[in-house]
């Protein structure tokens, strides 16, 4: 069955620098912004955009994700022909057939999936940013241009723009030479890592990328540079409006609190463009007499009798009186017990604070070399009165945390 | 537990609860926060293992059909049975129009269906009944008694004398008496839900239909009590029945009640609802909440006491919200002071406006209202 433009979403990545939020999921499937994991984002702008076909390629601890796309009904990927589908790596005859080396194998490695579809274009996402896109009119600048490649850019300031890979364009935004983080840039258009190719381009390239021994077989790598230089027309498409990618734990944490500003973060509650997730069946939740709310998100099945200040808290948090939350992130399921502190921190799924514990701490009391957001992996059990420094990392091992 | 299948009555309208069943039956009054009455009986059903549900409707039925959908959001949409919705085009072609007299007349319209279920067993149930129940418990209990039909009733009386049913328990442990429409409650209340094997049903259906006979506490219970063995089986949990504007406040104040919660929303048998798309709600940096029951969605920027706000609600700065219900997508402007008002889904009242009413008498603001 034909589809014009099917979305291929690359999640096979681990996201090394999230550290212990990525020890047992996929980046994909971190938790974000109260009721989401990040893989939300693109998934419900593609359904917004008009693409039912989502092809989610996966290779690290895809259990959790797999299991959360499940067969796509929250975001309406469901469909008869269609939908959403998880895409490992597999063995091939003659025990050929390898992991994803890079983001142009996987694509290269599904291509027999792509062919199902016949499509003329295909969108190639990663599940790793925070945004809000219309991939409809992405691909309208496409055919637009009569491009082979379309690549989605965002205006960053000058003096980031040596963080970024950097498209130089034309007077047409039409890109000329791409650079990855140059230390001189020439323009403040960075790639988004979204890119919409026209099918029977990009498979001409991903075989000969394929062929090349030197390749690392991905696309900013490789890919794209070898469509520059052989002169196919690459557009750009500017993209304004919110994005942030959320490969590091400062990043994931701001991330999280520019949500909490309703207006100027990602726009969660406009009805026009809805995020879909799956969400356990919860009770609505509950503030006690004690609880106290400030400047912060409360989810599902929470029970919150403490002092809750600028913090994100997933479902089934539950917040004892007497605890203080600031500028935190509470993962599902954790608990902190009564008058416990809980500053500048990210608690994953399942953490236990217990009383008087505290974890973490605000900017102005530590020296600037000592701080840091401080991070609990999921299931870590921190004693009554037991004290976390800003900046630790703990993982739980099978009985308790351990720094 | 295949061999159960579920019938639902959604076809009552109170008056007693006035603006709230306007444009919906009782069944689909919203409730809890983020539920309609119906997902409570519904989930009950579900997590005793019943696969096959009946829906048997009539009148006002839009909003309960939008609620329901395919049934997937509770599991029930299925290729083989599942979610099966029966309105009364039957019934509406032998009788003309008029509500259903009784659950007997209901039943009689969906006859051929009923001939059709591929279980052995039925529970009925009204769909007024606020409760996480052991339903698979009932059913064992059922099948141990050997009785014709087992009445699931309480000790602790709940509702309204003129409309509930009242056993007396005779020497043996059956039902020796059953007492309909008195003015006085007695300590052994029918719970409205019935569990009796398909082909009794089949056959008290012939008959009450050729004998123009239409209640089934009336008619069969008590008209033909003296052949029908009828095994009482007690559930004492918390149950709360929604009768009247007044019992709908008071009952869902209750739910500040941390025990009613935890024997409502157990984690083992949750009450699923309809899905929607909301995020986390938002507590604004000027927001003061103490003892609050709230959904997803909201945007919280005033103060709120003592009251339960669904999905998707706005309060707004220096509004005020004091011992109130509002329901999803209300909006409640700045500086407005609300005290003991109940309002209906996507009410507004603008800024500055003052809206009293009292415990005994909450003030309803009908669907879509802006004051």
């Amino acid at each position: 069955m034909k589809k014009e433009c099917i979305a291929m979403l690359l999640a096979g990545g681990q996201g090394s620098r999230l550290y212990a939020l990525t020890s047992k999921v996929a980046k994909p499937a971190v938790p974000f912004g109260g009721k989401y994991r990040i893989i939300d984002f693109p998934l419900s702008n593609c359904v917004n955009s008009g693409i039912d076909t989502v092809g989610v390629l996966t290779q690290y601890q895809p259990l959790e994700l797999s299991n959360y796309i499940g067969i796509g009904q929250p975001w309406d990927l469901d469909r008869t022909v269609g939908g959403v589908h998880i895409l490992p790596p597999y063995v091939k005859e003659g025990s050929k057939g390898t992991w994803y080396k890079g983001t142009a194998n996987a694509i290269y490695q599904n291509m027999g999936f792509i062919s199902l579809y016949d499509p003329d274009y295909v969108l190639i996402l990663s599940g790793d940013h925070i945004y809000k896109m219309d991939y409809s009119a992405l691909l309208a600048r496409h055919k637009q241009a009569g491009a082979a490649c379309t690549i989605s850019v965002l205006e960053v300031p000058m003096e980031e723009a040596s963080r970024f890979g950097i498209m130089n364009v034309n007077e047409d935004d039409i890109v000329y030479e791409f650079e990855e983080k140059p230390k001189q840039p020439k323009s403040n258009l960075a790639s988004m890592g979204i890119y919409i190719f026209t099918w029977s381009k990009l498979r001409e390239y991903l075989i000969a990328d394929e062929e090349n021994p030197a390749s690392s077989n991905d696309f900013g790598g490789d890919v794209i540079p070898a469509m520059l230089n052989a002169g196919e027309i690459m557009a750009a498409y500017r993209f304004s409006g919110y994005w942030k990618d959320v490969g590091t734990i400062v990043s994931f944490w701001d991330a999280n609190m520019d949500i909490l500003s309703v207006h100027s973060g990602v726009q969660l509650y406009d009805k026009s463009w809805p995020i879909y997730c799956r969400t356990p069946t919860l009770p609505p939740h509950v503030i006690g007499q004690t609880g106290t709310l400030s400047h912060s998100l409360v989810s599902g099945g929470c029970e919150v009798c403490g002092k809750v200040e600028n913090s994100v808290l997933f479902h089934s948090v539950s917040v004892g009186e007497g605890a203080k939350i600031r500028y935190s992130i509470l993962m599902p399921g954790t608990v902190v017990e009564k008058d416990a502190i809980v500053e500048y921190a990210i608690l994953a799924e399942n953490t236990h604070i217990g009383q008087g514990a505290r974890v973490g701490a605000a900017p102005c009391n530590v020296p600037p070399e000592d701080w840091g957001v401080a991070v609990l992996g999921s299931g870590v059990c921190i004693a009554d009165h037991q004290v976390v420094p800003p900046k630790a990392m703990l993982e739980s091992t099978e009985e308790e945390g351990h720094i | 537990m295949n061999n159960l299948h579920g019938i639902l009555f959604t076809y009552q309208s109170n008056a007693n609860l006035r603006e709230l069943t306007e444009h919906r039956t009782i069944a689909s009054i919203p409730y809890g926060g983020q539920y309609r009455i119906i997902d409570f009986m519904l989930s009950n059903f579900v997590n005793a293992g019943i696969t096959d549900v009946g829906v048997l409707m009539h009148e006002s039925y839009q909003s309960l059909l939008d609620h329901l959908g395919s049934g997937k959001d509770w599991d029930l949409s299925r290729k083989w049975g599942g979610l099966k919705i029966l309105p009364p085009f039957a019934y509406a072609k032998k009788r003309g129009s008029g509500e259903f007299r009784g659950e007997m007349e209901a039943l009689g319209g969906v006859y051929t269906y009923l001939q059709q279920i591929r279980q052995e067993y039925v529970i009925l149930s009204t769909c007024d009944l606020v409760a996480n129940l052991p339903i698979a418990d009932f059913f064992e209990s059922h099948l141990k008694s050997g009785a014709d039909i087992t009445a699931v009733c309480t000790h602790t009386p709940i509702a309204a004398p003129e409309s509930a049913t009242y056993f007396s328990i005779g020497p043996d442990g059956l039902v020796s008496d059953v007492l309909c429409g008195g003015h006085k409650s007695l300590d052994c209340e029918s719970l409205d839900i019935y569990i009796l094997s398909k082909s009794l049903l089949l056959s008290l259906i012939d008959y009450c239909v050729s004998h123009n006979l239409t209640s089934f506490s009336r008619d069969v219970l008590l008209g033909m009590g003296h052949s029908l063995s009828i095994h009482p089986c007690f559930y004492d949990g918390y149950a709360a029945r929604i009768q009247s504007k007044t019992a709908y406040y008071s009952k869902s104040i209750e739910l500040f009640d941390p025990t009613v919660r935890a024997s409502l929303f157990r984690p083992d048998q949750p009450i699923r609802t309809k899905d929607r798309w909301d995020p986390s709600t938002y507590y604004g940096p000027d927001a003061q909440v103490e003892d609050a029951l709230v959904a997803d969605g909201c945007i919280i920027e005033g103060t709120v006491k003592n009251s339960i706000l669904f999905r998707g609600v706005r309060i707004k700065k220096g509004a005020s919200v004091e011992n109130c219900i509002l329901m999803q997508d209300t909006s409640i402007q700045e500086d407005a002071v609300l005290r003991c008002v109940i309002a209906d889904k996507s009410v507004t009242v603008h800024s500055g406006r003052m809206l009293m009413g009292h415990e005994s008498y909450p003030l309803v603001l009908a669907k879509g209202q802006s004051v």
